[in-house]
């Protein structure tokens, strides 16, 4: 058959969500975006799922629905994809708490400054001289700066301190 | 009905009492909290108390129902409808090797006050969701049940790596979860090509019918997916950025646990998905190259690291990409070079983790340490020793394993394959004593002396190197054992649908 049929333009939905979160995770350096972007990711994941089982004009595998016979749509992918969507948004969760974290300790949640504070803390930790930055082109260049206020680093027992508001 | 519950029933040799070192340390994880709002000394000790009882429950069924592989159907829905728990030798193995490191890493007690209370009561809760959900690993014979418990170890273990309160643990344990939830994703969409293609999750269906429906380009696409997805936590080489920045952050105990024990149950689903359902070439060979490709990086940054704990991070990295290669020989000899090398593994680069819980510091200030701990000396240049591979210790007869199997593979690739290795294992010599050098150096002031729990623990590890170097022979043999076990397809078959045994011949 040619042309495009409704199973077949969710297929490449459920795909062309994947690549875009993908493509959205590797292309933003705001923690924020990352995470949205895996979001995405993980619906279309989870659309192929389901699409696995989606029979065209199945009705829903319930006995007494449709008609005696009618195909069904197979009803294990839809459990499958219940699980998924739970652990997936577990996840998330978890992943939003872990930036708030890092927000309140850092101020920021800009990929480059969190890389290089974190590359400068465990080298600190370890006693001995950071890396060059990979982001700097030449020469060093500064990180940003502390938010005022602020501690961060190694050997910090206390909790964290309370989420400023900045501007 | 409630049948008779009698603690004697924890002893039976009856398969039913497979699901227990899965469940118990769960239920323990749940009750923790509570507990230790209750009573706090009771709490310390149930963790503990919790593994000793699995391993203990393992080690029994292991030694009165191991004879043969046996498959447990739960809830008595008969696979493939149901999902079963499937337990063999090398199953068994790693069900017991999980609640024995977990505790020999236990965290230790936490002294007092209301945070630290908490703190520890949390820490104790992943660590039995860890347990918990590696074992499940280790038993399941199921693809989806596989997926939930792998996110279950990976929840409990970013968990872990973020309790250690600093802001860098905090960044690289999100790092660490982005990489790992992608990797999920992809694992999702090889499940799916996977039921599409057969129509089933049971391992034991999906070996059965895999001939005909996934020894195809669909198939390998779906294994390579898989591979990558599940890759995350075996520190396969692309998706490995996460393991330096998570075990520099984690506190040493969590990064053993997650070196040594983790990554094993994740190449042991790789594994047991390339026997049973992808044995062909090409998916061996795209092992082999990101196995090398891992060698070759890991052992390569370990070089340039200049503190112990990222050190590690990197020789382990470069540790696995030698065991991807290992097992993508396939066949008994590769299994069973694969095996040897994942234990030695387990064991030496737990125990030097049990080592950085003091060493955390750069290699420089390591000078003369060797000098105030003389044990822990020792014991860091014998499993230096085993882990380049020098004669009578294991990892010689590991590393030549795999050097035998690749000549006999032949080709231009696996002589490639096998020059490089010997080149990594130089490289992993020369920063593996520029370390022992280091340590008996003659300072003034060296570093302070380990505890004696943190040294227990890689001292208790190093005599299991000892014994199996002198023991060699028997050991071999019984890893043979369970390499040809983990190599027989149609017996995995065979014990989950006796039925099938009529109707495939």
């Amino acid at each position: 058959m040619i042309g495009f049929n409704l199973e077949s333009i969710a297929l490449i939905g459920a795909l062309g969500l994947i690549v875009i979160g993908a493509l959205g995770m590797v292309a933003t350096n705001h923690l924020m975006r990352m995470l949205l972007a895996l979001v995405i990711a993980e619906a279309g994941g989870n659309l192929l799922i389901v699409l696995v089982g989606y029979r065209v004009g199945g009705v829903a595998p319930i006995l007494g629905v449709g008609e005696p016979g009618a195909a069904m749509v197979d009803p294990i992918p839809q459990v499958l994809v219940l699980t998924a969507i739970v652990i997936g948004v577990g996840v998330q969760a978890l992943a939003v708490a872990l930036l708030l974290r890092i927000h309140r300790a850092y101020g920021t949640l800009d990929l480059r400054a969190l890389r290089d504070r974190m590359d400068a803390e465990v080298a600190a930790a370890a006693g001995v001289a950071p890396d060059a930055s990979q982001e700097a082109p030449l020469g060093a260049r500064p990180l940003p700066p502390v938010p005022v206020g602020v501690t961060h680093g190694a050997g910090r027992t206390g909790p964290l301190p309370a989420l400023e508001r900045r501007a | 009905m409630i049948p008779d519950l009698q603690l004697s029933t924890l002893w039976a040799a009856s398969p039913a009492n497979l699901v227990l070192p899965v469940v118990l340390p769960l239920l323990a994880a749940f009750l923790m909290q509570p507990l230790a709002r209750v009573a706090v000394p009771l709490a310390r000790l149930l963790g503990p108390l919790v593994l000793l009882l699995s391993a203990a429950i393992t080690l029994n069924l292991w030694l009165q129902l191991g004879a043969t592989p046996f498959s447990l159907t739960i809830g008595g829905f008969a696979s493939p409808l149901g999902i079963l728990f499937h337990a063999d030798g090398v199953a068994f193995l790693f069900a017991l090797a999980v609640p024995v490191f977990a505790l020999l890493f236990w965290p230790g007690t936490a002294s007092g006050g209301g945070d630290d209370r908490d703190q520890g009561a949390r820490r104790d809760a992943l660590t039995l969701l860890l347990v918990a959900a590696t074992t499940g690993l280790a038993l399941s014979g199921d693809l989806f049940n596989l997926y939930v418990f792998y996110e279950l170890a990976a929840v409990a273990s970013f968990g872990l790596v973020a309790l250690s309160d600093t802001g860098r643990a905090q960044i690289a344990t999100f790092r660490y979860l982005m990489v790992s939830a992608f990797g999920s994703v992809l694992i999702l969409v090889g499940i799916a090509i996977v039921y599409l293609q057969t129509g089933t999750l049971s391992l034991a269906q999906i070996a059965l019918l895999a001939p005909e429906t996934l020894h195809n380009p669909i198939g390998l696409a779906a294994f390579a997916l898989m591979l990558i997805g599940f890759g995350v936590k075996a520190e396969l080489f692309p998706v490995n950025t996460w393991v330096p920045e998570v075990y520099a952050g984690a506190p040493a105990r969590v990064a053993a646990l997650l070196a040594g024990l983790v990554s094993k149950l994740a190449v042991l689903i790789i594994i047991r998905l390339l026997v049973l359902a992808f044995p062909q070439p090409e998916m061996a060979q795209i092992m082999l190259v990101l196995g090398l490709l891992g060698i070759l990086t890991g052992e390569l940054a370990a070089w340039r690291a200049k503190d112990f704990p990222r050190m590690l991070a990197f020789s382990s990295i470069g540790q696995l990409g030698l065991i991807f290669i290992a097992f993508s020989l396939g066949g008994e000899l590769g299994l069973l070079a694969g095996l040897a090398l994942a234990l030695h593994h387990l064991v030496i680069k737990s125990a030097l983790f049990g080592l950085a819980v003091r060493w955390r510091g750069s290699i420089e200030a390591l000078a003369g340490a060797a000098r105030s701990s003389p044990l822990a000396g020792a014991l860091f240049v014998l499993f230096a020793l085993s882990l380049v591979g020098i004669p009578p210790l294991p990892g010689f007869w590991a590393k030549l394993l795999v050097l035998i199997g690749l000549a006999e593979t032949g080709g231009a690739l696996a002589l490639t394959v096998l020059l490089l290795i010997l080149l990594a294992t130089a490289v992993e010599a020369s920063y593996l004593f520029r370390i022992a050098i280091r340590l008996y150096q003659d300072v003034p002031t060296p570093v302070a002396p380990h505890g004696r729990r943190d040294l227990g623990a890689a001292a208790l590890l190093g005599c299991v190197l000892l014994a199996a170097t002198l023991g060699m022979q028997p050991v071999a043999d019984r890893l043979g054992d369970l390499a040809e076990q983990l190599n027989d397809r149609t017996r995995y078959i065979e014990t989950v649908f006796p039925l099938h045994l009529a109707v495939k011949d």
